[in-house]
């Protein structure tokens, strides 16, 4: 495969996944609009914009972040995220640049992977955005997760277990791995800082990441904070879990890279042992209680500061070992 | 859609505006009005689906385009817009005698091309002898002196050709040759495919030639040109998406399930071309260049080029890498020298040209030049490496403004200027404005040759100009296509 379009595969995987995620907290905040107070959802957006490492729309720099987004309304708020061409995290801004990635992989993605993408982008750009949130803030959000579950349905179906479609899962998983561990973190320390005892509920942290009925399968219907923040670190079958998409790395890459044909192992393989063995690591420590949060924080809050780091330098290795490598390493021998 | 027992005639019922005019020939209906024999069944059909249905089919196939993407890319001032090609649901049928006539003109026209091209590079005999002026040929600017005996493949110069052909009241004629890198093939496929999806009944009554096998046949073509271990391995250049076919590059590259590289996908090194792959540098054998001679190596040619990849033409010299088609094929698509094909058909064939050309008028010469200045208002103006329908002046759709312009650019550079009377171009029924009226349309067969023999493809891109009255037919000035249906003997 040309080291281009594993790139186009890779983004596309990328841009794929960021969008669900954006979705999928939009979906979340905006079902509480009817009946959350104030000052919850204000901390809802805060967390849902720092996670996705945006800014309030129109804030000044200066300005206090919890008080730009108690004043803020939901309309302008959830708009920066659907609809805003100018804004390149944008759901309408992430779907367009899948398919852009998709139009130049029409030799490798199955007709049908490209017409569910292509329909799919065709309807949220002629998506009227004032008329479908009269019809129902959350309406948009939903459809649009549905159709890129749609998507993610017509891909499993159709795609041969090659390296595009590891490729495209790859882009996928790393998208994942950086999100869940940002989202993680920001729901712990700025979920919890709401005034007057306010804060996110875990129970809808887990909703949001679809794992909720296999927390309470696996636990209780009462979420614990501690037990939730560790089910999603290190539950290997929540699919949003951590260990789940190191899990998911670490058998792409066997894919791409067989053990045997390459020694030592590539860059990015080695990088992805590297975050299973801090997970690892970090899974042996016993579950406190809520009354001993301080302690277990900082532990947590020290793993997922070096998953996101090694989360990040992954990416530049994949860059490197696939598609930018230098042309004297690629000779054939 | 289920056949009308009975008689249709044109200007009556469903064809109530389907007005015939002598001077256009008609692809439907005979002269009398009655649908033309190998047509009777389409005639019927058409005639008995109320405009509903045939408007819910017309939606079904533009929807089927819309949804896949089926795309040309238009380059505007200040932005890049992706279109969808109009496409129109009610087929063109093209008898088997017909077809005998086009195909063997074509391959006939095709055979001469590549031994002219041959030629020009080489011992340049038909330039000594006088059947096309050297100076025309020299002087061209597609003529690659750096092609000057370099050993092409096979003497294959044009591995894919694209003829124009056109009907008109005195039959079937070429009006165009495209032999650097001609486009259409895939919507060719497309709206086969769609027409035989909307109309499956229609469709299977008329024992209709396939032209599915396309990809598979240009696969063989360019593979046939080229070696390596284990079979040669083939790849598509394109210049990238902005390009105004690169959905066609990425259809065939996807068809043939070979890679489509751009410039900035290939690395040199002794003069061999490679890929850069994920796993390493993989050798190419056989390019399939979708990028114009300029773009394609910024050593050999244009030296801004961003498009091509240095050194390419190194390696093809040295015989490492097959390009198809081979750098200096411009030339036979030159409007000038279209001028002498029938010359060139007859000096290096002996024998009759099968399909005639249009009357040119070449305004290098001071006659030429004279008789277009004087009757502009009647006449087509092209510039003789145009294409696409742009930088042409259509004399009677022209105002006097614009016609002052160009008598303008014409004496400042008379040699880039060829003219031609208006053509008729026939008339094949479409469903426009809610029911069925005749337009505007021609023919773009596609040719392949490879080093085991030609072979052109039963069908081809038919284009038709949507507008009423509009001669256009290019889909960058608002054509659309519909499908060909060639009957089976």
């Amino acid at each position: 495969m040309l080291a281009r379009t594993a790139a186009d595969l890779y983004w596309m995987g990328r841009y794929l996944e960021r969008t669900e995620q954006t979705a999928r907290l939009l979906r979340h905040q905006l079902s509480g609009l009817p009946d959350t107070p104030a000052d919850e959802l204000a901390l809802g957006w805060r967390c849902i914009y720092r996670t996705l490492g945006q800014i309030a729309p129109d804030a000044p720099l200066d300005a206090d972040e919890a008080e730009v987004f108690l004043v803020a309304d939901a309309y302008t708020l959830a708009g920066t995220l659907i609809e805003d061409h100018t804004n390149q995290d944008s759901l309408i801004s992430c779907w367009r640049m899948a398919r852009e990635n998709a139009t130049q992989l029409r030799p490798q993605l199955p007709l049908d992977v490209w017409t569910t993408l292509n329909q799919g982008y065709l309807w949220l750009a002629e998506c009227d955005f004032p008329r479908a949130w009269s019809a129902g803030p959350t309406g948009l959000a939903s459809e649009a997760i549905g159709r890129l579950r749609l998507l993610a349905g017509v891909v499993e179906s159709s795609m041969a277990r090659d390296d595009a479609w590891r490729f495209l899962e790859l882009g996928r998983f790393v998208e994942r791995l950086q999100h869940q561990t940002t989202l993680l973190s920001n729901w712990e320390r700025v979920g919890r800082r709401g005034t007057q005892g306010i804060q996110l509920q875990w129970a809808d942290l887990l909703r949001v990441c679809a794992a909720y009925e296999l927390y309470c399968r696996r636990h209780t219907m009462t979420v614990r904070g501690r037990e939730a923040m560790h089910f999603m670190l290190h539950d290997p079958e929540a699919p949003r879990s951590l260990c789940f998409v190191v899990r998911s790395l670490e058998a792409l890459l066997t894919g791409i890279d067989p053990l045997a044909s390459r020694h030592p192992l590539a860059p990015p393989h080695r990088m992805v042992l590297r975050l299973a063995a801090t997970l690892a690591a970090g899974a042996g420590a016993p579950l406190e209680t809520d009354e001993t949060e301080g302690g277990t924080d900082r532990a947590e809050g020290e793993l997922l500061r070096r998953l996101a780091a090694d989360g990040a330098a992954l990416h530049d290795l994949i860059i490197y070992a696939y598609v930018a490598y230098p042309i004297t390493k690629g000779l054939p021998r | 859609m289920e056949p009308l027992e009975g008689g249709v005639r044109a200007g009556s019922g469903a064809f109530a505006d389907y007005r015939l005019e002598g001077r256009f020939f008609d692809e439907l209906f005979g002269a009398d009005g009655s649908p033309r024999p190998a047509c009777r069944r389409l005639g019927e059909a058409l005639g008995r689906v109320p405009p509903e249905e045939l408007a819910r089919i017309q939606e079904s196939v533009h929807r089927r385009f819309l949804h896949e993407g089926i795309t040309f890319t238009v380059l505007g001032k200040d932005e890049v817009s992706e279109q969808i090609i109009p496409i129109d649901c009610v087929p063109r049928i093209v008898t088997p005698g017909e077809w005998q006539e086009v195909e063997g003109g074509i391959r006939q026209r095709m055979r001469a091309i590549n031994l002219f091209l041959r030629d020009i590079y080489h011992e340049g005999r038909s330039l000594r002898d006088g059947v096309v002026p050297a100076e025309l040929v020299l002087g061209c600017p597609q003529y690659r002196v750096e092609m000057r005996d370099v050993r092409v493949p096979h003497d294959v110069y044009v591995a894919v050709g694209g003829t124009d052909v056109v009907r008109t009241d005195r039959g079937f004629a070429v009006l165009e040759d495209n032999m650097r890198v001609p486009s259409g093939v895939s919507y060719m496929l497309a709206c086969r495919a769609a027409t035989k999806r909307a109309l499956p009944e229609l469709y299977r009554e008329h024992r209709v030639r396939e032209v599915s096998e396309y990809p598979e046949r240009l696969y063989s073509t360019l593979a046939s040109l080229g070696s390596g271990d284990g079979g040669p391995r083939v790849a598509i250049l394109t210049p990238g998406r902005y390009n105004s076919a690169y959905y066609e590059h990425a259809f065939l590259a996807g068809e043939m399930g070979v890679d489509l590289v751009e410039g900035r996908d290939l690395v040199m090194h002794d003069a061999t071309v490679y890929a850069r792959m994920a796993d390493g540098l993989r050798r190419i054998d056989v390019i399939y260049r979708r990028i114009d001679d300029d773009y394609t190596d910024p050593v050999a040619f244009r030296e801004n080029s961003v498009l091509g990849a240095a050194g390419l033409f190194h390696a093809y010299r040295a015989g490492n890498v097959v390009l198809a088609n081979a750098p200096g094929t411009g030339v036979a698509d030159d409007k000038s020298v279209y001028a002498f094909m029938p010359d060139i058909i007859r000096y290096f064939l002996h024998e009759e040209p099968i399909l005639a050309n249009v009357e040119t008028h070449l305004c290098r010469d001071p006659d030429g030049l004279a008789f277009t200045l004087d009757n502009l208002p009647d006449l087509v103006v092209k510039e003789v490496g145009g294409s696409g329908g742009y930088g042409m002046l259509v004399g009677p759709e022209s105002t006097a403004q614009e016609r002052s312009a160009f008598a303008e650019r014409l004496r400042a550079d008379p040699g880039n200027f060829i003219s031609q009377p208006v053509l008729p171009l026939s008339r094949a029924a479409c469903f426009v404005d809610g029911g069925v009226q005749p337009r505007h349309v021609d023919l773009r067969p596609f040719t392949l040759h490879g080093s085991r023999g030609q072979h052109v493809v039963p069908g081809g891109l038919c284009r038709v100009a949507l507008s009423k009255g509009s001669l256009v037919v290019n889909s960058s000035q608002g054509g659309g296509c519909k499908d060909l249906w060639v009957l089976a003997a």
